[in-house]
């Protein structure tokens, strides 16, 4: 290869190191200033957090709603990635296996909604949520969450589902069990590696989903954290070493997943992108 | 069900073993198959589909036609809706203009950005398993969080754009960037380009591990140089992948919303503004209420974004008709 030689292969580094620091640098900024507080940050803006304010995360959770926006998030995320998964986990298993008239129709007519512009239901969700006394409340936005990602995890179970031998099926089958049951004790269980994936894709896109929320939730005791965090923003705006330690309370949990799942992650999210 | 199994014919869809009738069973060619656990395997995603989306985008194609307030019956406008958008509505054609603007350039500098760092770390640099995790983490983020973080990159006093370019000794460049309508949209465009370059980056590396070795060896052998090789053999062979990241990012800049309402509300004097917060404006945030004019908006986007995914796919599909 080209860069064998020393001398490209040190500039090569170099621009990796620099875009680097260009892609991560703005995290370690939030998180310094989550460290410190709003007049140390007026003094010296990119000075070290010392002595840390570990504090700080305390009074952000306590001292606004931040413990409600968490726990909603975390209840409305959970409740609609734990539907998504069984509900797309049927469909994807049927369409994969069973061969019947309209079946690809039906995969890329779920399928294409992945490129609708949200606009395009939207307002029309507002609409029916009201009518059917849905608006404003976790259980609508869950089932509106559990629609919008519909459409990726059958993509991904079902490309899957696709690969397991139908030797497998057919021999459950002549031993006398039931469809359901094949389901349940064979295709759930071999396709765990895809399920996992989704369940930690959407499970990420849905915490850090924005205008759904923002326009099916009205009371302040419902936000989920992401329009919670712009209540709390506008709330202190000033108070930037306050809203870093918010910031920080939202960024943790997305890490952590990143951390332990982080090839899962990258898999998932790059799913299809790759031909 | 174990008859079924055996054979295939016809005649098995027709001797009633299974439930369901007869007809549908035949139309849908199911011989042997299930019909009960196909419809119950399918049934509760077929409903979310019908509920919340199928029935949600009728609704807003009929809306567009009619002027919809609250508490009242709705109107029947006719085509209204549409030539307003079309002819008398300034602020929407500069949000279109905006759009596009971010939607091709867009994916422009994150595919060819990203080529160039694939491309690197294809060459075996040492600590590639980082390289690929650090690069990747902006797009795992809330454009909530992104935006609130790069408002304050971009903020005049204290701000980390600015504060570079003091030191850097290039102070009169120093401005308030999302306040400024000349630079506040390039400024966003960048936040974006920022956030999925390493995920484009990171599918083009997994594209290009999957290319088959034999091929790059035969065109080492042909005496085909580094540059040779990436432009004639690398390249091409990538260009589904290509493609297809083309097509996601272009539209998903089609859709942006967060980053701009989170940072700059579309303004300042609309530069900002977009599609879907001019969208989101009209319906939601104006005293009008009226929600048959932003659905009229919605429609006209909708098919605008369509034609654009076919029309990419179209330009490279003969493209790599001429390459080959």
């Amino acid at each position: 290869m080209g860069f064998g030689r020393p001398l490209g292969r040190g500039l090569l580094i170099v621009a990796l190191a620099l875009y680097t620091a260009f892609a991560a640098s703005p995290f370690v900024w939030v998180f310094v200033l989550s460290l410190r507080t709003t007049t140390e940050i007026y003094a010296d803006p990119y000075g070290l957090p010392l002595p840390p304010h570990f504090g700080k995360f305390a009074d952000a959770w306590l001292g606004s709603s931040y413990d409600v926006y968490f726990m909603n998030s975390v209840a409305v995320v959970f409740s609609a990635v734990a539907i998504v998964t069984v509900v797309g986990a049927m469909a994807a298993h049927c369409l994969a296996r069973y061969q019947f008239r309209g079946n690809r129709a039906l995969y890329f007519l779920i399928f294409s909604t992945l490129i609708f512009p949200p606009q395009v239901t939207i307002i029309a969700l507002f609409q029916i949520l009201i009518e059917y006394q849905l608006f404003d409340t976790r259980i609508g936005l869950i089932l509106v969450y559990v629609s919008l990602q519909l459409p990726i995890t059958v993509y991904i179970l079902e490309s899957f589902f696709r690969r397991v031998p139908s030797d497998l099926f057919d021999a459950a089958r002549i031993d006398g069990y039931s469809e359901v049951v094949i389901f349940w004790r064979i295709s759930l269980p071999v396709a765990w590696p895809a399920i996992s994936t989704t369940i930690i894709v959407n499970t990420i896109l849905l915490w850090n989903e924005f205008l759904f929320a923002i326009v099916l939730i009205s009371s302040d005791s419902k936000r989920t954290l992401p329009i919670g965090i712009l209540k709390f923003m506008g709330d202190q705006s000033n108070d930037v070493g306050m809203v870093a330690t918010g910031l920080m309370i939202a960024i943790v949990p997305v890490v952590a997943i990143y951390v332990f799942f982080s090839e899962k992650l990258i898999q998932g999210m790059t799913a299809g992108a790759v031909k | 069900m174990t008859g079924g199994s055996v054979a295939s014919s016809p005649a098995v869809a027709t001797s009633g073993v299974a439930a369901g009738p007869i007809g549908l069973r035949a139309w849908l060619r199911l011989s042997d198959q299930p019909f009960g656990a196909i419809l119950g395997f399918l049934l509760p995603a077929l409903l979310f589909y019908l509920a919340f989306t199928v029935y949600p985008v009728l609704l807003t194609i009929y809306d567009s036609i009619f002027r919809v307030l609250p508490n009242r019956p709705a109107t029947y406008v006719g085509l209204a809706n549409y030539t307003a958008v079309l002819t008398t509505d300034p602020t929407f054609w500069q949000a279109v203009r905006n759009t596009i603007i971010w939607a091709s350039v867009g994916p422009v500098t994150e595919i060819s950005i990203a080529l160039l760092l694939a491309l690197a770390l294809y060459a075996k640099i040492p600590g590639m398993r980082f390289f690929r995790i650090a690069w990747f983490t902006p797009v795992l983020m809330s454009y909530v969080v992104v935006g609130i973080i790069w408002m304050w990159i971009y903020n005049y006093d204290w701000g980390a754009a600015n504060t570079l370019l003091r030191f850097l000794g290039l102070g009169q460049l120093v401005r308030s960037w999302l306040g400024d309508p000349s630079t506040a949209l390039p400024s966003l465009i960048l936040v974006t380009t920022w956030m999925w370059t390493g995920f484009n980056m990171v599918v083009l590396l997994a594209a290009f591990h999957s290319l088959p070795a034999e091929v790059l060896e035969a065109a080492e052998l042909d005496h085909c140089g580094w540059m040779g090789k990436l432009w004639f053999v690398m390249i091409p062979m990538v260009q589904p992948t290509i493609l297809n990241l083309a097509i996601l990012s272009f539209v998903g800049k089609m859709k942006v919303f967060d980053l701009v309402w989170v940072t700059t509300r579309g303004g300042p004097l609309w530069s900002t503004e977009t599609v879907s917060t001019y969208v989101y404006r009209r319906a939601f945030d104006w005293n009008t209420f009226d929600l048959g004019y932003p659905s009229a908006i919605a429609c006209i986007w909708f098919v605008i974004v369509l034609a654009g995914v076919l029309v990419l796919s179209r330009i490279f599909r003969r493209h790599q008709q001429l390459e080959f």
